[in-house]
């Protein structure tokens, strides 16, 4: 447990290092006068843009919408199943599971996504795919149990290194997508032409 | 194509570097090549190839920034270096095979405004001199000659000329105006060189439709080209002296509106990145010709016939109008008065695909093949509404569709929104009164 600890310190460190380097970028000040309210495109970007019906993208591919969020819930679920185990957890986790080697399973299938995969890619979904696997089957296998820390450990380790970290700028990046069309009065959509 | 030598390959560095900001470096730290942006993309949507997906593009450039901005990347663990094969690279990706009509953004599952990324990339190659030859000639025109067409005063001012006289005998009103220089004029309107050269019918009926709803404007002898490719090569310095020719024409006129034309990029340039390229706010408002018209219709300032378009009608968004320009419903409340039939693309507003011409495409003559060959996604959503009639409020646009007419032969005629409500309107009598 320790170990996890230690990685977990890690990971929020080195995370918040990445993230303190990109908020000390100063704002530009902007000139032109505004049509919209940013603050309203930030919701909407968090909110409205974000519903699975919302984005072109997402109804061309249900399935992958699908497992994406299935895929988060594991995560999500594992996380809390190493303070507070519990069976619908590791079913979530399990899910989780399943859905990331479904993802992985697309990855490696379709050629346009595995021309577009690099390393990092692979690595980050087997990372995680086999934490929540491991937490989902912990309470049922004993050495999963005993593997469960050291797959979170080096799930912790490796999430400042490579793509995981959207988990902090995912919503950076949501924020300033939704104060940029926001503030031209884009977001939200009007007369409900969604993209 | 310059030397791509180490102290050039620098120069583009630093230039991106300086363009990143908060946003961009999330953005840069964002992506996680999901794929699912691919089919939002109009080059992909015609030629499914790795290279077309937005995620793809961004990528290449991802991958120089974590080699060169980030501390993994310093050390050789993470990233790609700028070398002249991934500069080419760049250049394909962000001027080759982008229109920057950022339908990926709206696509993306994280929220990666992709477009702004692609500038910085297009900043990076006009420091390293890669900026396309034509296209840079277009800038350099509009630097020189105060419009993109090298058209001179003599020339512009004897166009309009000849236009007053059609509009006089077209009206029957030996009174109707098209002012030039009119000192203190509360609208100053300016327009697509393209309207003189090559569609002065264009420009004669923005001229009607002001004349019928009595309109205090003027058009500009000195700053009347409301085009910016400075928009497209990323040079901000060059951007912002073009921009400035607008300011100029205001201050010296006098007036209070600086109206834009039918035109997306002329739109976001003059009212939503000029402010920014100069660094200060205007001392006056700009407004689109279409909020104009709009607003003519809503206030019984003219009146127009539908009748006069008993066939369909559907209407083309431009990029930077509406999905960057926030530009959606003036057009559609005109189009919905102005003609019988008004038939939605699908799909339209900020959802609509690009033309293919957007992002100086038009101006780049070594992506034409690839710039029809993507345009065919709009040709297929204008034969699905089965229209007569595109309308297109933007003139970049519209020589895009009049090429994909020819080629995908859709058979349909391509206008302006203002041609439309000209030929529509119910004309004021020789007394004034409607």
């Amino acid at each position: 447990m320790r170990a996890v600890l230690l990685s977990g310190a890690w990971c929020a460190l080195a995370l918040g290092a990445q993230l303190a380097a990109v908020l000390a970028r100063p704002k530009k000040p902007l000139f032109a006068p505004a049509a919209g309210r940013a603050g309203a495109g930030v919701r909407y970007a968090f909110t409205g843009a974000m519903v699975p019906w919302a984005k072109e993208s997402v109804r061309m591919n249900p399935g992958s919408y699908a497992l994406g969020m299935v895929f988060h819930l594991g995560v999500f679920a594992a996380f809390a199943s190493l303070a507070w185990p519990s069976r619908p957890l590791a079913g979530l986790s399990l899910a989780g599971a399943a859905a990331g080697l479904g993802l992985l399973g697309k990855r490696l299938a379709m050629p346009h996504l595995r021309g577009l995969s690099n390393t990092d890619d692979f690595l980050s979904n087997l990372l995680v795919t086999g934490f929540t696997a491991l937490a989902g089957l912990a309470s049922l296998v004993p050495p999963a149990q005993r593997l469960l820390p050291w797959a979170a450990t080096a799930l912790l380790v490796y999430i400042p290194l490579g793509k995981i970290r959207h988990c902090v700028f995912f919503f950076l990046s949501r924020y300033h997508l939704g104060a940029f069309f926001g503030r031209r009065g884009c977001f939200p959509p009007s007369g409900g032409h969604h993209a | 194509m310059p030397e791509l030598d180490a102290p050039t390959l620098q120069r583009g560095l630093d230039a991106f570097r300086a363009r990143l900001g908060q946003a961009d470096l999330a953005y840069l730290d964002a992506c996680v090549h999901c794929g699912l942006c691919a089919d939002s993309c109009h080059y992909y949507r015609m030629d499914p190839s790795l290279e077309n997906i937005p995620a793809r593009k961004l990528d290449l450039i991802a991958s120089a920034f974590r080699r060169h901005c980030t501390v993994l990347g310093r050390l050789g663990l993470a990233g790609r270096e700028l070398d002249p094969e991934l500069a080419k690279a760049w250049l394909d990706a962000v001027y080759g095979r982008c229109s920057l009509c950022g339908r990926c953004s709206l696509n993306c599952t994280v929220g990666i405004h992709l477009p702004r990324i692609f500038r910085a990339a297009r900043a990076a190659l006009a420091a390293m001199g890669m900026v396309p030859a034509d296209l840079q000639a277009t800038v350099d025109n509009s630097l020189r000659h105060g419009n993109n067409m090298a058209i001179t005063r003599e020339d512009w001012v004897e166009t309009v000329q000849w236009l007053e006289e059609e509009l006089q005998a077209e009206t029957g009103d030996p009174g109707a105006r098209i002012p030039m220089d009119r000192h203190g004029a509360k609208i100053l309107f300016t327009v697509n060189p393209r309207e003189p050269k090559f569609f002065p019918l264009s420009l004669q009926a923005s001229a009607k439709v002001f004349w019928a709803a009595g309109e205090d404007w003027t058009l500009a002898s000195e700053g009347w080209d409301l085009t910016n490719y400075g928009l497209f090569n990323c040079k901000d310095a060059e951007a912002g002296a073009i921009t400035q020719h607008l300011v100029d024409a205001m201050a010296r006129l006098g007036c209070q509106t600086l109206v834009i034309g039918e035109c997306g990029h002329g739109y976001a340039s003059a009212r939503w990145e000029g402010p920014e390229w100069l660094g200060r706010t205007f001392p006056f408002q700009v407004r689109s010709i279409l909020e104009l018209m709009d607003e003519y219709l809503e206030q019984g300032r003219i009146q127009v016939d539908p009748a006069r378009h008993p066939h369909p009608v559907t209407l083309h968004d431009p990029c930077n109008l509406v999905r960057h320009g926030g530009l959606c419903e003036p057009q559609r409340r005109v189009l919905r008065r102005t003609v019988t039939e008004f038939r939605e693309m699908a799909p339209h507003g900020a959802g609509n695909f690009c033309c293919g011409g957007g992002g100086g495409q038009l101006a780049m003559g070594r992506y034409k093949e690839r710039r029809l060959q993507a345009g065919g996604m709009k040709a297929r959503q204008i034969q699905a509404t089965g229209a007569h009639t595109v309308v297109a409020p933007c003139h970049n646009c519209i020589d895009q569709l009049a090429e994909l007419n020819k080629e995908f032969k859709l058979k349909v005629q391509v206008r302006t929104v203002a041609e439309l409500v000209a030929d529509a309107l119910i004309l004021p009598s020789p007394t004034g009164a409607p």
